[in-house]
């Protein structure tokens, strides 16, 4: 009984639920990183292995620049400099978050997957182009199916990587997991059992979105195709 | 089309590396149903040669013409005209990422804007033609042995109804057991009319399938001629080197 009452297990069933739903944030936050820096990151990886000078040394400077700011400045620079007063748009923690998640995200995306371009035999685009494709049909057709199918382990460990970071966010106030632990450790005045829990959150949250990955590589993978069988 | 003119023409063709000339005016003509074999020692430029005919490598200067469209005009569509240069790799390149069959009928649907039906007809003849049986049409090349990735190359070239057939020592990288049945369908294909032109070290294919035998060496053609003159009575040092060594090797 005095265990329970130093630990706050007691309380155990009033914050739960509320960390639970940080547990969604947090998975808000990574989804919309992850999906940015996708999205960025892919056409990223393309312009460097394929492009002109200009866009392979824009490309190299993006990289270069994201990958030396820590996250916390970014989340910073995003939120009190960037967005309102370079661009002039208010946008809420969560948002800024997300930006920041997933333009950081996209330079090591724009790495992985351009490692993952670079792996695929030369013979496949002059085969390619044997048969007729333009530059890009070659890559749209041949050499991105199987650069992506390659890259999934490296998104799995980015994902894995996010995760973690988006705690980070906190020093918006985002509400997701950190956050909400904080804030109910300081409403109940006990520490343990809430970053117990966070971290509990944590590896489950890593544990299925890995595991999720993991059967999505199974999927689509092709035999021969450097990982399969 | 005017019979006259030749399927494929290349004159005064050259190419360096680096200040490494390794074509130094290379002209040769091929004929609609003619088979051509191109020979010469490791390293001379024979790769280059077939590469530079449908612009994957770009020469230096000369000129090419296919069926009299001139390919190294800055103003022809190269993709267009590689269509109907089909082209077989030493190392077979087919498509990982694809079965058997959309290996054969991907540059019918992307490249031609065949549909998938149709073009599933055309790829089931091509593999037909080279002995490919349809319980491999769902397998991925992983799955399939050498000679067999090799037909299946041929047959992805074969679908494009090319004008041309390019092949480049098509069976340099198959375990001896295989080479026979790839040879093999090469020769039906040539036998049928199929315009060919091959780099290969099999002598003895070679005496068989060629109307013409061309010799490489130092960046030129230096002999040429049907099979069984240039063997009766080879002229050049290099050919007559070559021809020995070969024979030597095969014992
Ligand atoms: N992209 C390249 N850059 C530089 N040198 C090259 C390139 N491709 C080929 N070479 C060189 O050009 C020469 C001719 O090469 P090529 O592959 O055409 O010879 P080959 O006659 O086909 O030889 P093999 O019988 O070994 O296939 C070689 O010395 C080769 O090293
Ligand atoms: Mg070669």
């Amino acid at each position: 009984m005095r265990c329970a009452e130093i630990f706050g297990l007691g309380l155990l069933g009033s914050y739960l639920p509320y960390m639970l739903e940080g547990a969604i944030w947090t998975f808000a936050l990574v989804g919309g990183g992850l999906t940015l820096g996708f999205a960025m990151g892919v056409p990223f990886a393309i312009l460097r292995v394929y492009g002109g000078k200009g866009a392979k040394a824009a490309i190299d400077a993006y990289v270069w620049v994201y990958r030396s700011i820590p996250l916390i400045v970014l989340l910073f620079l995003y939120y009190w400099g960037i967005f309102p007063v370079i661009l002039g748009v208010k946008l809420s923690a969560m948002a800024t978050s997300i930006l920041a998640l997933g333009t950081r995200d996209a330079a090591y995306e724009t790495m992985i997957f351009r490692a993952a371009l670079e792996s695929i035999d030369p013979g496949q685009m002059l085969a390619a182009r044997s048969l007729g494709m333009t530059r890009w049909q070659a890559v749209r057709t041949i050499v991105l199916p199987q650069a992506l199918r390659i890259a999934i382990p490296g998104w799995t460990n980015q994902y894995a990587i996010m995760l973690k970071d988006s705690s980070i966010c906190f020093a918006l106030g985002v509400l997701e997991i950190l956050t909400r632990t904080r804030y109910v450790t300081i409403s109940i005045g006990s520490y343990f059992i809430p970053y117990l829990i966070a971290g509990i959150l944590f590896i489950i949250l890593t544990y299925g979105g890995t595991k999720v990955f993991n059967i999505v590589y199974e999927k689509v993978q092709i035999p021969g195709l450097v990982g399969g069988k | 089309m005017n019979s006259n003119i030749p399927v494929l023409k290349v004159e005064n063709l050259k190419k360096s590396y680096s200040g490494r000339i390794i074509l130094d005016g290379v002209n040769l003509e091929v004929d609609k149903g003619e088979t051509k074999v191109i020979l010469g020692p490791s390293g001379v430029g024979k790769s280059t040669l077939l590469r530079c005919i449908n612009m994957l490598t770009l020469p230096d200067s000369g000129k090419i013409w296919l069926e009299g469209v001139e390919l190294t005009n800055p103003n022809t569509d190269i993709n267009k005209m590689r269509q109907k240069i089909g082209f077989v790799f030493q190392d077979f390149n087919l498509f990982h990422h694809l079965t058997v069959l959309k290996n054969v009928t991907i540059g019918l649907t992307k490249v031609k804007k065949i549909p998938e039906e149709e073009a599933i007809k055309i790829a089931a003849s091509a593999l037909e033609k080279v002995h490919i049986p349809n319980t491999l049409w769902n397998k991925y090349p992983a799955q399939i042995s050498g000679g067999e990735k090799q037909r299946v190359a041929i047959a992805r070239a074969l679908a494009m109804k090319p004008s041309i057939m390019l092949y480049d020592e098509p069976t340099s990288a198959l375990d001896p057991q295989l080479v026979g049945e790839v040879l093999q369908v090469i020769k039906e294909l040539s036998t049928a009319g199929m315009t060919s032109l091959i780099v290969t070290h099999e002598l003895h294919f070679a005496l068989e399938v060629a109307n013409e035998l061309l010799f490489i060496y130092n960046g030129k053609i230096v002999e040429q001629g049907p099979p069984e003159e240039v063997f009766a009575n080879p002229k050049h040092d290099m050919v007559k080197k070559y021809i020995a060594s070969i024979y030597s090797r095969k014992g």
